[in-house]
């Protein structure tokens, strides 16, 4: 399967087109295309490869280098669908800098670091082998400092670099203490085979060491709680980095997991603690963000909580949903940050349509109840009752959330055809992302693991997601009733402050310490 | 002023004048939705510029003069002469004692960087290595950007609390300074007054601040709020404007003086002497440096040159003069006096001599706010109805996106939001990366007056603006009222490229009303019984000027009354040409796009953050007819008002044009001078690491720092400032005496005049 190495085309043609800036001094007179035909080619190589996958089935082509250190390249459904995601990705970030930082100083600097940074995920999306993993994940985090640092000079630089060195060093031993113990544990480093091994019920201890080390790995690359502080950081580079860094970069950490999924399943507590750890960056994080006003920050709060509850899926063992996640997660954030400048629009639109009526506990009641009703009804034919009660569980957490939009409309004070079009709506919604998992699944079926059986952990950590996200949904659709109280009030503090669970970071790393370099500048 | 409670002691008193007195000396930051002018050195422009500079100086550490690099390019190329620096010394700093050819000199070696007394925050810094000043400014803005949010949060803290209180509130709980070794800063709060005069008062005595010292150190902490100090000085300018009292911007003082307060009782033992020292310097009235002398000379001599090149343009398009007055015309077009106005004007009469073009503020008389539109425009608003049925399936439309929008940002159903519809996402991704054509924007239909079109007022509005502009006879078959907007998208500052006359829309709504108006049959039996002979045949229209593509859309759908409107392909043709020039004039200056100089695509274009360069180059003001500017390319650098002093013998329209346009375009320039000259101090920053604060402003990164004014990208192209920094040269078509006893009428003006900050002269004189 030779031919599988010609998709090192793309991260060598990235390579090729950022150096081609990086030596060019003088601003261009037009904004530079180079970069963004490489992405061009990378859209190309991503429908071949699909195309191949398809055909062939899932494959790994023989190692370009010698004996088990070299290049490797893997295609099956997530590789695929991941190197679709990126190339896509590439293209639209690549095409948007050259014309955002047109005439900026450092523009070439900024176009070499991200098309480095896009070459090392692409390395690590469609790895075949630990050595290519290992070193795609330095390519990536070596171009993520660099960017999340592009204005040195900036007030506050020096802060979140500090705190940022801290989380990679971390990030970068657990990944290769992992990698090394895999080898160690599974005497090769051919994932696929790793993953057949894990599969057929080889999980030496080694492995479950193994796993610890990647699950801490895939927590710091996911900036969930409480390592998250450096991603409020990245509002400090320009927008186009932030696109690339909330998504391609840290999908790394769930891709991670998807990755190494059956091995994964070898070790139940590890996930377990995943969907505990998970869980919690999820739903703070999105409690957080309600507070937040400046935009920017707002998406950062929900990258955390959006990453949190990838993490949360992959510790419940649902594989495919988190690689859903992943892909229109990643559509979403890049959508949101691009546009971000236009968010000025929506405030004149929102004037417009005035204040949105605060819906009484009744109304959130019969709104939650008639989206759990909803959910029978479009669950069932579709047979997704049958299948695990982690992917029962999920859905009917996701219903709640449907839940929120049906009781705005079901708000005693909005108009009945408001009522009328939201119902629509969530009906829309519940259908689209039932849909979307059955697809997901079907894709990924024979590439990624199935849920497995629930135990009794399983049970508690199941449990423990429908309660806590349940709470949350719907204590926030009753927010406009009880933000007032003093106590709430308070608590409202200490949230828009993240639990000053980077506070504590910023103390630990020294953040807010005086640089004496920097004093006198 | 006055002060409410009369149980304050005199001290206290003493110290509530003070502060009530520095918060005037602070610019108001409008809000993102507003592309209101604003003059940045508002409550400083009172003084000349050496006084301001050594004010700023020592309170915000600003330099604003133009850098070495520019005078030493003005001196090379003869812009600065030595003449002129020997009239200008003596204008503006006749205590300098140097030769011409010394401050010559001058402007090649002096390297002046003015450093701010220090605050509390910064001793304590120095003596703990903690980053203090940017740590109460990160707190501040955390807390701000709560407070002061108009609906972007979902869970935003209780309303209609004032700053202070809210404040207190936020700052007893929060505890991020106790993590820092603040030890007990929440107890601390808890034991401020619950007024924060009082708060006020006791944090100066903490300090050791006196009635003397007050003023400048009030100065200087308002200066150090991270940008809040404009927003709360907005607010104070609102209520001005409404005659309420707003005390936000003296809460915030509050606010920062409580910082000083519990930072000096952490450190008082290290910084005590040092801090009692600089209270002394704060009592040192501010005096200008021989820097800020030799600065304000070679500036003021630029501006002379400045002046010279106006009249000299001036003085070459009079001769043309008599030409240009006995050529018949066939259309009249009513523009904005916006410099963007007259590139196009210019085109169009090049294109077509029978084109007669008028400047006016593009409201056209007509201060109008829909109610779509925020109440807080910037002029007397008129509330007026939108027209028209309102379709209650465009209501659900929209109360539908706002709930889907919410559940996108809300706690878990966002979850749900991002499995189901994130995907959707690559439909928008790839249409903004693909295409950039514009949108067709609907602009509704005609906006109705909210009087009767017989009315007295109707008739009053109607012949002001056409006096105004001398077009009370000789009226063309058509007549166009060309309002101009800004097609960018994806650019939070948008506002900022808008009419400022149309408090930062477009002028479309404004255009199209006073049109519609003309077109009534009842109104213009009233205009004829005062003297103004509308003949049938005479249509009005409304158009409205993209500026950034420099297209032009026709409202030829709106309904013209009782007229019998011609066929005005012709007018068009003639548009599309002129705006074909003006696009290649304009495109020189801009930096490339991949398909060439192509302005269409650019407005379109999500990634494009130099759209246009909007008001940069506006360094002249000419009230005249326009017979005597004609035939003149003034390359977009002159806002033109027409202005008929034969018609005026009461100078009654000339004391509007002052008090009005040229305040505002006055303010304008000083907006561009301000920031070319210190954008760390009056622009907004860096556009790519903007984080927009819906319906507040910009927060730079995520600093907490609110930013303000044009970005660095609106000023500056390849490291070079886009903006001349001069000072706006005024020029209007009446005698001296009839100038001055306009520009007494308004106090603004007659200090700006007064300090040198705007220069007003005759054209007839010159």
């Amino acid at each position: 399967m030779l031919v599988a190495w010609i998709v090192l085309i793309f991260p060598a043609a990235l390579m090729v087109a950022g150096a081609i800036r990086l030596r060019e001094k003088a601003a261009p007179i037009m904004p530079p295309e180079w970069a963004e035909r490489a992405a061009l080619i990378g859209i190309a190589l991503a429908a071949y490869s699909a195309f191949h996958a398809i055909t062939f089935g899932p494959t790994t082509s023989p190692v370009l280098g010698l004996g088990q250190i070299g290049f490797s390249v893997r295609l099956d459904a997530v590789s695929v669908i991941l190197l679709m995601l990126m190339s896509i990705l590439a293209w639209i970030i690549l095409r948007f800098s050259a014309t955002h930082l047109q005439a900026e100083e450092g523009e070439g600097r900024f176009t070499f670091w991200v098309c480095f940074t896009l070459a090392g995920i692409v390395l690590l999306f469609v790895t075949g082998n630990l050595v290519q993993l290992g070193f795609g994940w330095i390519v990536t985090s070596t171009g993520v400092n660099r960017l999340v640092n592009f204005y040195p000079h900036r007030l506050g630089a020096h802060r979140h670099t500090r705190k940022k060195i801290i989380f990679t060093r971390v990030t970068n031993i657990a990944l290769a203490a992992g990698l090394l113990l895999l080898y160690a544990a599974y005497g090769g480093s051919d994932i696929a085979s790793i993953n057949t091994a894990a599969r057929a019920g080889v999980v030496p201890t080694t492995a479950i060491l193994a796993a610890a080390c990647l699950a801490t790995a895939a927590v710091f690359q996911s900036a969930l709680l409480p390592v998250h502080g450096w991603l409020t950081e990245t509002t400090q580079a320009p927008t186009p980095a932030s696109a690339l860094l909330h998504t391609g970069v840290l999908s790394a950490g769930g891709f991670l997991l998807i990755r190494f999924a059956d091995v994964m399943l070898g070790a139940p507590l590890i996930l377990a603690v995943l969907v505990v750890v998970g869980g919690f960056s999820a739903l703070v994080g999105s409690v957080v963000m309600l507070t937040q006003s400046a935009a920017k920050t707002a998406l950062v709060w929900s990258t955390i909580s959006q990453m949190g509850f990838v993490v949360l899926l992959c510790g419940l063992g649902l594989f495919p949903f988190a690689l859903l996640h992943i892909v229109a997660h990643a559509f979403y954030k890049t959508h949101a940050f691009l546009s971000a400048a236009k968010a000025n629009h929506f405030i004149r639109a929102a004037r417009k349509v005035g204040p949105v009526a605060a819906p009484s506990t009744r109304n959130v009641v019969q709104a939650m109840g008639i989206a759990i009703t909803i959910y029978a009804f479009v669950a069932l034919p579709l047979g997704l009752l049958e299948t695990s009660p982690q992917a029962v569980a999920i859905g009917a957490v996701l219903v709640l959330g449907v839940g929120y939009l049906g009781a705005q409309g079901r708000a005693n004070a909005a108009p009945r055809s408001l009522r009328l079009a939201t119902a629509k709506a969530s009906v829309l919604f519940a259908a689209s992302y039932f849909g979307l998992q059955w697809i997901a699944q079907k894709l990924t079926a024979g590439t990624l693991p199935p849920t497995p059986r629930a135990g009794p952990l399983e049970w508690m950590v199941i449990a423990w997601v429908l309660i806590s996200f349940a709470a949350v949904a719907i204590l926030q659709t009753l927010l406009p009733l009880w933000s007032t109280h003093p106590v709430v009030r308070k608590l409202r503090v200490h949230v828009a402050n993240g639990l000053y669970l980077d506070a504590r970071m910023d103390l630990f790393a020294g953040a807010w310490k005086t640089d004496p370099l920097k004093k006198d500048t | 002023m006055q002060i409410l409670n009369q149980d304050f002691s005199p001290d206290l008193r003493g110290l509530i004048g003070a502060a009530e007195h520095a918060v005037r000396k602070i610019a108001p930051l409008f809000p993102l939705s507003h592309g209101a002018a604003e003059n940045p050195f508002n409550g400083l422009s009172h003084e000349p510029i050496t006084m301001t500079s050594a004010r700023l100086a020592r309170s915000a550490g600003l330099h604003i003069f133009p850098s070495k690099e520019t005078q030493l390019s003005r001196v090379e190329t003869g812009e600065i002469t030595l003449e002129d620096i020997g009239i200008s010394r003596f204008e503006v700093a006749p205590t300098l004692t140097q030769s011409d050819q010394a401050i010559l000199e001058a402007a090649k070696t002096t390297n002046y960087i003015p450093q701010a007394i220090p605050t509390v925050a910064d001793l304590a810094a120095q003596h703990s290595g903690t980053d203090w000043p940017n740590f109460v400014t990160d707190r501040i803005g955390a807390w701000a950007q709560g407070h002061f949010d108009t609906g972007d949060a979902l869970w935003a803290p209780m309303a209609k609390q004032n700053a202070w209180a809210s404040w207190r509130d936020w700052a007893m709980s929060d505890l991020t300074p106790e993590i820092f070794d603040l030890a007990g800063f929440c107890d601390t709060i808890n034991q401020t007054q619950h007024t924060h005069w009082r708060a006020i008062g006791e944090a100066c005595a903490a300090l050791g601040i006196d009635n003397e010292a007050a003023p400048s150190v009030f100065h200087r902490l308002l200066c150090d709020l991270g940008g809040w100090e404009g927003l709360g000085r907005y607010h104070l300018w609102k209520a001005e404007c409404a005659r309420i009292r707003d005390t936000t911007l003296t809460e915030l003082l509050a606010i920062r003086l409580v910082w000083e307060q519990a930072l000096h009782a952490c450190y008082a033992n290290e910084i005590g002497q040092q801090w009692a020292a600089l209270i002394l310097a704060h009592k040192e009235p501010p005096q200008a440096a021989a820097d800020h002398l030799i600065d304000a000379t070679l500036q003021r001599a630029a501006e002379r040159g400045s002046a010279r090149r106006l009249d000299a343009l001036l003085a070459q398009a009079r001769e043309h003069f008599s030409l240009a007055e006995t050529v018949s015309c066939n259309a009249q077009l009513v523009f904005c006096m916006d410099i963007r106005s007259e590139r196009l004007r210019h085109a169009l009469e090049t294109v077509n001599p029978e084109i007669q073009t008028f400047g006016m503020a593009g409201f056209f008389g007509l201060p109008l706010v829909t109610q779509t539109q925020d109440a807080e425009a910037h002029h007397p608003a008129l509330r007026i109805k939108e027209d028209g049925p309102c379709a209650d399936a465009d209501d659900a439309q929209d109360g539908l996106q706002q709930a889907i929008s919410r559940s996108s940002r809300a706690a878990v159903s966002s979850f749900a939001y991002v499995q189901a519809a994130g995907l959707l996402r690559l439909g928008p991704l790839l249409d903004s990366s693909l295409f950039h054509e514009r949108r067709v924007i609907g602009y509704g239909p005609v906006p109705r007056l909210p009087f009767e079109t017989a009315s007295e007022a109707a008739a009053d509005i109607a012949e002001k603006v056409l006096r105004s502009i001398n077009l009370t006879k000789n009226f063309a078959p058509v007549v166009v009222f060309i309002g101009h907007e800004a097609r960018v998208t994806n650019d939070a500052q948008s506002a900022l490229l808008q009419c400022a006359a149309c408090g930062g829309y477009d002028g479309a709504m404004n255009a199209r009303a006073i049109a519609s108006l003309l077109n009534e049959t009842p109104l213009r039996k009233s205009l004829a019984k005062r003297g103004i002979e509308i003949p049938p045949e005479t249509v009005f229209r409304a158009g409205l000027h993209d500026t950034t593509g420099d297209t032009m859309t026709l409202f030829i759908t709106d309904p013209v009354g009782d007229c019998n409107p011609q066929p005005i392909r012709w007018l068009h043709d003639i548009l599309d040409q002129a705006c074909d020039i003006v696009r290649a004039e304009r495109s020189i200056n801009l930096p490339a796009t991949p398909r060439g100089g192509d302005l269409y695509a650019r407005g379109g274009d999500w990634s494009q953050t130099r759209t246009e360069w909007g008001l940069a180059g506006c360094h002249w003001f000419v009230a005249a007819p326009r017979s005597t500017t004609r035939n003149q390319n003034f390359e977009g650098k002159v806002f033109l008002h027409d202005y008929h002093f034969a018609n005026d013998p009461e100078g009654k329209l000339l004391a509007d044009i002052v008090a009005g346009p040229l305040l505002i375009a006055a303010w304008i320039n000083l907006q561009y001078y301000a920031a070319t000259v210190s954008p760390q101090g009056f622009g907004s920053g860096c556009k790519l690491t903007h984080n927009v604060c819906v319906g507040i402003g910009v927060i730079d990164g995520n600093s907490g720092r609110l930013r303000s004014g044009p970005s660095d990208q609106s000023l500056f192209l390849n490291g070079k400032p886009i903006h001349d920094a001069l000072r706006l040269i005024a020029r209007i078509a009446a005698p001296q005496s009839a100038i001055n006893a306009a520009i007494s009428t308004t106090p603004d003006i007659k200090s700006l005049v007064k300090s040198g900050w705007l220069e007003v002269g005759s054209i007839n004189q010159t």
